[in-house]
């Protein structure tokens, strides 16, 4: 059991929301102005997850890297794990919006795809 | 002299410039031109790489790629002519365009003009800080082109002077891309970026957000060596004896942005030194006919959305003016503001219909009611329960025919 | 080769006016110079004054120096083409005690040779933002970008084969028979005759050889730099009288030649001459001694902050002044040793060049070459009429690329700047150069393209990309490593 402090980012009051957790449970959730935030801080406390953005090498494009993101949210302790890969990882130009360059990840089941287009030199 | 003839000549392809640009030809007019300087359509947003952008208009949280993309891909889906690689130098006095590419001198006669030119960083000097002159620092949007446009690493060991959402978003990314991020530096005593990047690039990786606290002094002969920080007081006054000094090779400095009205200037377009931006109507019209203004150059915006949908009716309204839909008589009332506001956009009203107001407050509150009063009288309020001036607040307010011909003025007031 | 008539030690304006000179003679001449490029210290940190002579005192050298450097200038802007403007200057008095000031400072002028000065009331000014009763005029007071001048010296005297080897430190100085064995970090040299012109460092050149018999005292100046929508303020230079109150500065205003206005500069004796600070209270003092003057002069206008150290030879309690040394080393024959060369230094930098020239003809024959090449700097392409500039680009499509937004710089403008004979490639080269950078936006739009082109053009290894000095390097490495064998 134990207690956390989340600061609510749902909208820009930004509460601070004590949750109090049991396990997979959450026992308490005190300190939110609405429904929203107390849904957000219990999921924040019991599986916190970030999109995650970065760049990756690209070879013979028009730009030396083409930004990326996963495909949906990764559990927050993943980060490290997904961005060490993504940081390895090297693709060739041309290179789609949208394309999936890296599969399930790091094993979190979620993609990893280009969010520009980058054209061949 | 290579001449061009449109109906709209948008300066900047960015954000705004595509927004205008797509809404103009929606609106019906034929031939429109963007140009802009950069060899790439989109403006800053290739290099914003983060998400959150598009949320409102589109109900998905885009990238700034993402989101550049899916207006250029509208804008080439309607035949708009895009030069890129072109600066433009000068209005004629006529107002033509000149501009310069690979290609030559051009001249661009148009019958209407939108200014979508975005803004600069504030530097340094601004803000004065004393000490050394070394390399090593940047200013955030700079940095961030470096790391995501050019694959280069500004440095290893950074400090973060401003916590506006470009130095807290540069924070994580530096800390992603193997920096250590020694701190994010607020003379504020609160963050002026969102909540949730105070979250997401801070409190995620324990990098310290030091409120109350700005850079007193830079050293290193060369490279950047350190940066001594100290408290200010509430009359952001040096407390003395609060210096601290951070052994750094790296100091990003998101100091805020400042409205790019240079070319604006050369033709005497009237700026509102508050927003830093022309004065516009409520068509975002300036005060020379013709010429209309939006995006970043006309004011901050905090979300690409709000600026995206300005900047849709400023090329609508554009485009009115140059199919000669729009009424001769152009009589316009100043919208003044009093106690609270520290400025409103549109600041000119010349018709009655439903005005899209957005404004900043000067102090935080978490109580204050919005007024707009015509003759000391009270015909719109609206209670807004938890404002910063860092949060742009947009209201829609209909004026009457019959009001605005009663009055030679309006006045935005903030109560509490 | 490293074998030298001629080894002049520094790079700034005075060695490299030398240069320029002993560069129309049939003799090998070489410059050290440790920073990476020329003006790398006081020479691009000071006003750009072209002084008239009334500052200073009657049968100085200072004094003979500077009027006979004054009149050198307008030939010399005529033929190497580095911009010029006699904008003149007021020395301005705001009481009846200041204006006795005026009309001494008229006096010492006439001893020194100065002509046209004249007492004016503040009615018959041209200057409406100036506060004040009385001024002096000082017509032949002139404006130059000293950083401008210095490479064009020295970029002329490199075509013409006057050896640059800059990032070169000189780390010891041998002399055997009639040779000096120079030793630098890249290895040893010898010469003939030996010029320091080591500026603020010219106190470490002396004790290579020998038992200096002086003192340096370095004395920081401080400058603000206003935006140019800020040139109306003033036309011609203004000049409080020289104060004697103790923690006034007696703050100068001088516009430049690109537009801007300097304030500045503050005068602090400091222990460390590379100590290139810029402090807290002179920056406010600069401010509000200005708009004591100016009035309506806002500090939004600031853009850019500096500052300069000065070789002194005299301390503080001693009053500050001494007058410049230029003399042969008694001890050390061969060795020409400037000491003390602060302002009107710029000003005095021909006429001290020709006095070198002079010197050394005493020593070696100097036999004058038949032809001289001139790099005259040409005009920016952004005051070229729209025929001239679309012929350039029909030419070189890098004409019609603005890399410098602010103050409409061409890619063209910035490869040439890159390609300078000196072999200087740092930003700040550029920068000193071709302007780029140097606008209200301070590089936040040209950096990252400057970058670029050094890059691509020039094959510049990031990590060797430098803001001014060697060890002032912009990047640490490549965000992804680029695996060059990867197809």
């Amino acid at each position: 059991m134990d207690e956390k402090e989340i600061t609510c980012i749902v909208c820009p009051i930004g509460c601070k929301i004590l949750v109090r957790r049991n396990g997979t449970l959450c026992e308490l959730v005190e300190g939110n102005k609405c429904k929203r935030g107390a849904e957000y801080a219990r999921s924040e406390a019991l599986d916190p997850r970030r999109m995650l953005t970065s760049s990756i090498s690209v070879i013979g494009g028009k730009w030396p890297l083409v930004s990326v993101k996963t495909t949906k949210p990764i559990p927050k302790d993943n980060i490290f794990t997904v961005l060490d890969v993504i940081q390895k990882a090297k693709v060739k130009a041309p290179v789609q919006c949208g394309q999936i360059l890296l599969k399930n990840v790091a094993d979190t089941g979620v993609d990893v795809i280009a969010t520009k287009t980058v054209g061949s030199t | 002299m290579i001449n061009h003839d449109v109906d709209i000549a948008i300066i900047g392809g960015g954000p705004a410039g595509l927004a205008a640009a797509y809404s103009a030809r929606n609106q019906g007019a034929k031939n429109v031109i963007v140009v802009d300087r950069n060899d790439w359509l989109g403006g800053i947003l290739p290099q914003c790489i983060h998400d959150g952008f598009g949320v409102e208009e589109t109900g998905h949280s885009m990238t700034g790629p993402e989101y550049a993309e899916m207006y250029i891909d509208r804008v080439n889906k309607m035949g708009i002519s895009c030069m890129t690689g072109t600066m433009v130098l000068e209005f004629t006095k006529n107002y033509n365009i000149i501009a310069i590419n690979k290609q030559g001198l051009h001249k661009i006669s148009t019958k209407a003009i939108i200014l979508a030119m975005g803004c600069r960083e504030k530097t340094r000097w601004h803000v004065m800080i004393p000490g050394d002159r070394p390399s090593g620092i940047f200013t955030a949007g700079v940095a961030q082109a470096f790391i995501n446009l050019y694959n280069i690493m500004p440095g290893k060991n950074v400090v973060v002077l401003g916590s506006g959402d470009v130095g807290l978003i540069m924070a994580r990314r530096l800390k992603f891309e193997g920096a250590h991020v020694l701190g994010v530096v607020e003379i504020l005593p609160f963050a002026s970026g969102l909540p949730r990047n105070v979250v997401q690039c801070l409190d995620d990786y324990d990098i310290p957000l030091y409120l109350n606290y700005t850079i007193t002094c830079i050293k290193g002969r060369n490279r950047l060596e350190s940066v001594t920080i100290a408290q200010v007081d509430d009359t952001l006054h040096i407390i003395e004896g609060t210096e601290q000094e951070i052994p750094c090779d790296t100091l990003l400095l998101s100091l805020g942005l400042i409205p790019e009205n240079e070319l604006s200037k050369t033709v005497g377009i009237e700026l509102d030194e508050r927003t830093g931006g022309p004065i516009v109507d409520q068509h975002f019209e300036t005060t020379i006919r013709g010429v209309f203004a939006c995006g970043n150059c006309l004011q901050v915006y905090d979300t690409v959305d709000v600026l995206s949908l300005g900047a849709k009716h400023a090329g609508q309204h554009a485009a009115s003016y140059a199919l000669n839909q729009f009424d001769q008589v152009r009589h316009s009332i100043p919208v003044k503001t009093l106690n609270g506001i520290r400025y409103i956009v549109p600041q000119r009203i010349s018709r009655s219909g439903v005005i899209q107001f957005t404004f900043r407050v000067e102090r935080p509150s978490q109580s204050a009611v919005f007024h707009l009063k015509a003759n000391g009288k009270d015909i719109f309020q609206k209670k807004l329960p938890w404002v910063n001036p860092a949060n742009m607040v947009e209201i829609k307010v209909e004026l009457s025919d019959s009001l605005l011909k009663s009055v030679d003025h309006l006045e935005a007031s903030l109560d509490g | 080769m490293r074998n030298f008539h001629v080894a002049i030690i520094g790079g700034g304006v005075i060695g490299s006016a030398i240069a320029w000179k002993l560069s129309h003679y049939k003799i090998n001449v070489v410059v050290f110079e440790k920073g990476c490029d020329v003006a790398s210290e006081t020479s691009k940190a000071n006003s750009g004054v072209i002084h008239s002579g009334i500052n200073s005192s009657p049968q100085s050298l200072k004094a003979q120096y500077c009027v006979e450097g004054n009149k050198m200038f307008q030939s010399l802007s005529d033929q190497l083409g580095f911009p010029l403007k006699w904008v003149g200057k007021y020395v301005i008095a705001k009481n009846e005690e200041e204006l006795k000031e005026l009309e001494r400072l008229q006096q010492i002028g006439i001893q020194n040779g100065v002509s046209e000065l004249q007492i004016v009331d503040a009615s018959d000014m041209k200057e409406p933002n100036v506060t004040c009763q009385s001024a002096l005029w000082v017509p032949t007071a002139g404006i130059v970008l000293p950083y401008d001048l210095t490479i064009v010296l020295a970029e002329n005297a490199a075509i013409n084969n006057v050896k640059f080897s800059l990032e070169t430190k000189v780390k010891g100085i041998k002399k055997f028979d009639n040779q000096f064995v120079i030793e630098t970090n890249k290895g040893k040299y010898q010469s003939n005759i030996l010029v320091n012109a080591a500026g603020i460092h010219c106190k470490e050149i002396v004790a290579m050889v020998e038992n200096p018999d002086f003192q340096v005292y370095p004395c920081r100046g401080e400058y603000l730099v206003l935006d140019k929508n800020h040139s109306h303020l003033v036309t011609s230079m203004i000049y409080p009288i020289p104060v004697k109150e103790l923690g006034v500065l007696g703050v100068h205003i001088t516009p430049t030649i690109e537009g801007n206005i300097l304030l500045g500069p503050s005068a602090e004796f400091i222990d460390d001459s590379n100590d290139r600070k810029t402090t807290k209270n002179m920056m406010k003092t600069l401010l509000t001694e200005a708009q004591e003057i100016i009035p309506s002069l806002s500090a939004t206008g600031i853009i850019n902050a500096y500052s300069g150290n000065r070789c002194k030879l005299a301390s503080s309690t001693e009053g500050g002044w001494a007058d410049y040394r230029i003399e042969e080393s008694k001890q050390t024959p061969g060795m020409i040793n400037l000491l003390g060369i602060e302002s009107p230094g710029l000003t005095a930098a021909p006429a001290i060049a020709e006095k070198i020239a002079r010197m050394i003809s005493q020593k070696i024959e100097l036999e004058r070459k038949e032809k001289i090449l001139i790099k005259k700097k040409r005009k920016r392409f952004t005051d070229l009429s729209p025929k001239e500039q679309s012929t350039l680009i029909k030419q070189d499509p890098r004409w019609g690329r603005i890399i410098c937004r602010c103050e409409y710089i061409t890619e063209a403008e910035v490869v040439e700047a890159l390609s300078n004979p000196l072999g200087a490639q740092t930003l700040s080269s550029v920068k000193y150069r071709c302007r780029a950078g140097m606008g209200r936006c301070q590089g936040g739009f040209c950096t990252q393209h400057i970058i670029r082109i050094m890059e691509k053009e020039f094959n510049k290894d990031i990590t060797d990309i430098r803001l001014n000095s060697s060890t002032s390097s912009l990047f640490y490495g490549r965000t992804r490593e680029i695996n060059h064998d990867q197809p």
